[in-house]
């Protein structure tokens, strides 16, 4: 997929949970390998966001982001929530305290 | 990975090791202060430390079920609970150790439970982390000696911080020690109630508010003085009007003890 079809995939994704949540969008992240997946999330800005973040690796990680002032240990095999925002337009960046190498991301906020 | 591993395992045990100290100093210091009050013995120390390592093993391991509880936020709420409860005890712990009570006996072990649970529970916290970090790495691809040797190198570097602390406290004056002991852990309370607060907000518990200033530009919070200070005084660079006051209310809360009040504010010190 290229970042265009992405982008709007993540969108639609966004658009249908947010109805279905009827107010508070829902967004997935994958941890997998010791990697985010999307490692880029677009929220729009204002919003409050609820990420929903499911790590399939068998070991327990960090979700860890200094400017978003979160920080949240997700077991291995599990998911788990975490809400940011209502959010100023801007980049966020997150990573995985435990595999902060490889583990890096960030929420884009427009 | 080595610094990594020192970096992380450092901060979880900065907190409670300064936290560990000035407590232990400023006991001490009552306990030579006023003749009748029996000085809290090592035995207690050694009690909330054994009971804080077994808590952050039996929390560590509780967390997949814990993180679960209240619509997924338990882990929050859980540890949010756990800074209030520390910020109760720490302000019965100073109450108690400035009341002349009519039963010495009692007011010894209420200071004592106080203590044990002040310092077990800052153990359980932040101890379950390195406990999940050690997990966290132990099934990674590579590089899992030099993380625990890096733990090992950390629990050096901030025991030893925590010592220094404490001698550095012993080296003042009575009066002085007392006086920064104390304030210090005013300190430790609002960082308390901050962290309490920001986890809350995380939570979705209280609402999210725009940071009331940035300081980010000036000193980033994951460089090591960021760090240091963060352990030390509850350093954040981006904090919210809530966090703030969370963190001023908790201050006062143990500044109006009658303790702090004593060695602060009047001039003389009576036993």
């Amino acid at each position: 997929m290229g970042r265009p079809t992405r982008v709007a995939a993540a969108s639609l994704a966004l658009l249908m949970s947010w109805v279905a949540e009827a107010g508070v969008p829902e967004i997935l992240l994958v941890i997998r390998d010791h990697l985010f997946f999307p490692s880029t999330l677009e929220i729009p800005a204002g919003v409050k966001v609820r990420i929903v973040i499911d790590n399939q690796d068998s070991t327990p990680e960090e979700f860890e982001s200094y400017p978003l002032n979160r920080e949240k240990v997700i077991s291995g095999n599990s998911r788990t929530v975490v809400f940011i925002g209502p959010l100023p337009p801007g980049e966020y960046p997150f990573f995985g305290e435990f595999y902060p190498k490889t583990a890096q991301g960030k929420v884009v906020v427009r | 990975m080595f610094l990594d591993s020192v970096l992380l395992i450092l901060q979880e045990i900065l907190e409670a090791a300064l936290l560990l100290s000035v407590l232990l100093a400023v006991n001490l210091q009552l306990g030579a202060q006023v003749s009748e009050a029996r000085q809290l013995g090592g035995l207690w120390y050694a009690a909330a430390i054994c009971c804080g390592i077994l808590g952050a093993a039996a929390f560590a391991w509780a967390m997949p079920t814990i993180t679960g509880w209240f619509n997924d936020v338990g882990q929050e709420v859980t540890n949010a609970g756990m800074h209030f409860v520390i910020i109760a005890c720490l302000y019965v712990h100073c109450r108690l150790l400035r009341k002349k009570a009519d039963s010495e006996r009692m007011r010894s072990l209420g200071a004592g439970l106080t203590l044990i649970t002040v310092i077990a529970l800052a153990i359980t916290r932040e101890g379950s982390e390195i406990f999940l970090y050690l997990r966290g790495i132990s099934g990674g691809p590579s590089g899992v000696t030099s993380a625990v040797l890096g733990a090992g190198v950390a629990c050096g570097i901030g025991v030893s911080t925590g010592i220094l602390l404490y001698f550095g406290l012993l080296s003042l004056s009575r009066r002085a020690a007392l006086r920064v002991g104390l304030a210090l852990l005013s300190l430790f309370a609002g960082n308390m109630a901050a962290q309490a607060v920001q986890l809350l907000i995380q939570a979705d518990w209280i609402p999210y508010s725009a940071p009331l200033w940035d300081t980010s530009g000036i000193l980033q919070e994951y460089t090591i003085t960021g760090q240091l200070l963060y352990a030390l005084v509850g350093y954040e660079a981006t904090p919210s009007l809530i966090q703030v006051s969370s963190y001023l209310g908790a201050m006062l809360l143990i500044a109006s003890t009658p303790l702090f009040r004593q060695h602060w504010w009047s001039g003389k010190i009576s036993a």
